[in-house]
């Protein structure tokens, strides 16, 4: 019986871990100014993928470093083409991205 | 839904900077528009335009100028800026090639022609704008470089020199003074002061002065 009760005390717990979305960094280049961030955020907050609970709308550009940061929605998967093909519409070239973390709080605290 | 808002700014031209291009690079994603209202003050009179644009993809946009003066409706000029860019790193570029057309919508019965040719560059420290244009009877060189100041919470300033020769029929002059121009995401302040340096153009008298507002989405 206590071995029932600690094995259906081991599964409510590992079902009640939040299921982590994860962050991704995108090197894109011609990223210079505030300007070129917002013509970059209106195309990905579109995404379907992209969750907006997470830095503004779901995205946050920093011109210093020309980095794209996106989070994505709890569940979902990223798609690759579709997030470069967003950029590309925005008029810049996204070179390469990374995945930063399996949090987008920890990322969040950087804002 | 966007291209009959454009057809709002149908508009005229009047005396100088009517080859100027609409917001420049901006904005540059695809299917995104633009509106702008100008108010210039130039040879004792006051003119306010009514621009828009329309961006179609970023080497691929269409442009509006609609000058309102006294109450008049002027010549409105059309263009379809071509633009080719380069981004590279931690900047980004484009050549321009604006074909124009000067349509008579001011009463008068005369189309004209014009063509452009641009560069400009920006970085997150400089930009610079450089337009040779012929348009009707006239010709000239716009050129715009100065400062960008970003402060990284999504807003940016452009501190700017500009200096713009125009040569028509009636002769010469050479403008030059500051330009001051002001971004938050999808809003754009811009305010110029020129002074004559030179000045062997009988229909030119003075300084000039202009102010715009213009929203892009």
């Amino acid at each position: 019986m206590l071995a029932k009760n600690t094995a259906i005390a081991v599964l409510c717990a590992l079902f009640a871990l939040p299921v982590m979305a994860k962050n991704y960094t995108i090197n894109v280049h011609g990223i210079v100014c505030e300007f070129c961030a917002y013509g970059i955020g209106k195309k990905i907050r579109v995404l379907p993928f992209i969750d907006p609970a997470h830095y503004d709308g779901g995205v946050k550009v920093d011109i210093e470093s020309q980095q794209v940061f996106v989070a994505i929605r709890e569940g979902a998967t990223l798609d690759k083409a579709a997030l470069f093909n967003a950029i590309k519409s925005g008029g810049y070239d996204p070179i390469e991205i990374t995945e930063i973390s399996d949090d987008p709080t920890l990322s969040e605290t950087e804002k | 839904m966007k291209l009959p808002m454009l057809v709002l700014f149908i508009g005229l031209t009047s005396t100088a900077y009517a080859h100027q291009p609409v917001m420049d690079m901006a904005p540059r994603w695809n299917n995104g528009y633009g509106i702008q209202t100008r108010v210039t003050h130039a040879n004792a009179e006051t003119t306010t335009w009514l621009e828009g644009v329309y961006t179609f993809k970023p080497s691929v946009r269409m442009t509006l100028k609609v000058p309102l003066s006294n109450g008049d409706t002027g010549d409105a000029i059309f263009a379809m800026p071509i633009k080719r860019y380069k981004n590279a790193g931690a900047s980004t570029s484009n050549w321009g090639l604006t074909p124009s057309v000067r349509m008579p919508t001011g009463g008068g019965s005369q189309w004209d022609a014009g063509l452009s040719l641009s560069y400009s560059a920006e970085n997150r420290k400089v930009y610079q704008l450089y337009d040779l244009y012929a348009l009707g009877d006239s010709a000239g060189i716009d050129v715009n470089v100065g400062l960008v100041h970003a402060n990284g919470k999504g807003s940016s300033w452009f501190t700017l020199w500009d200096i713009t020769a125009k040569d028509s029929d009636s002769g010469q002059h050479v403008l030059t003074g500051p330009v001051v121009v002001y971004f938050k995401r999808n809003l754009i302040l811009r305010a110029e002061y020129k002074f004559a340096a030179h000045d062997n153009d009988e229909k030119w008298d003075g300084d000039y002065f202009s102010f715009g507002i213009g929203l892009v989405y």
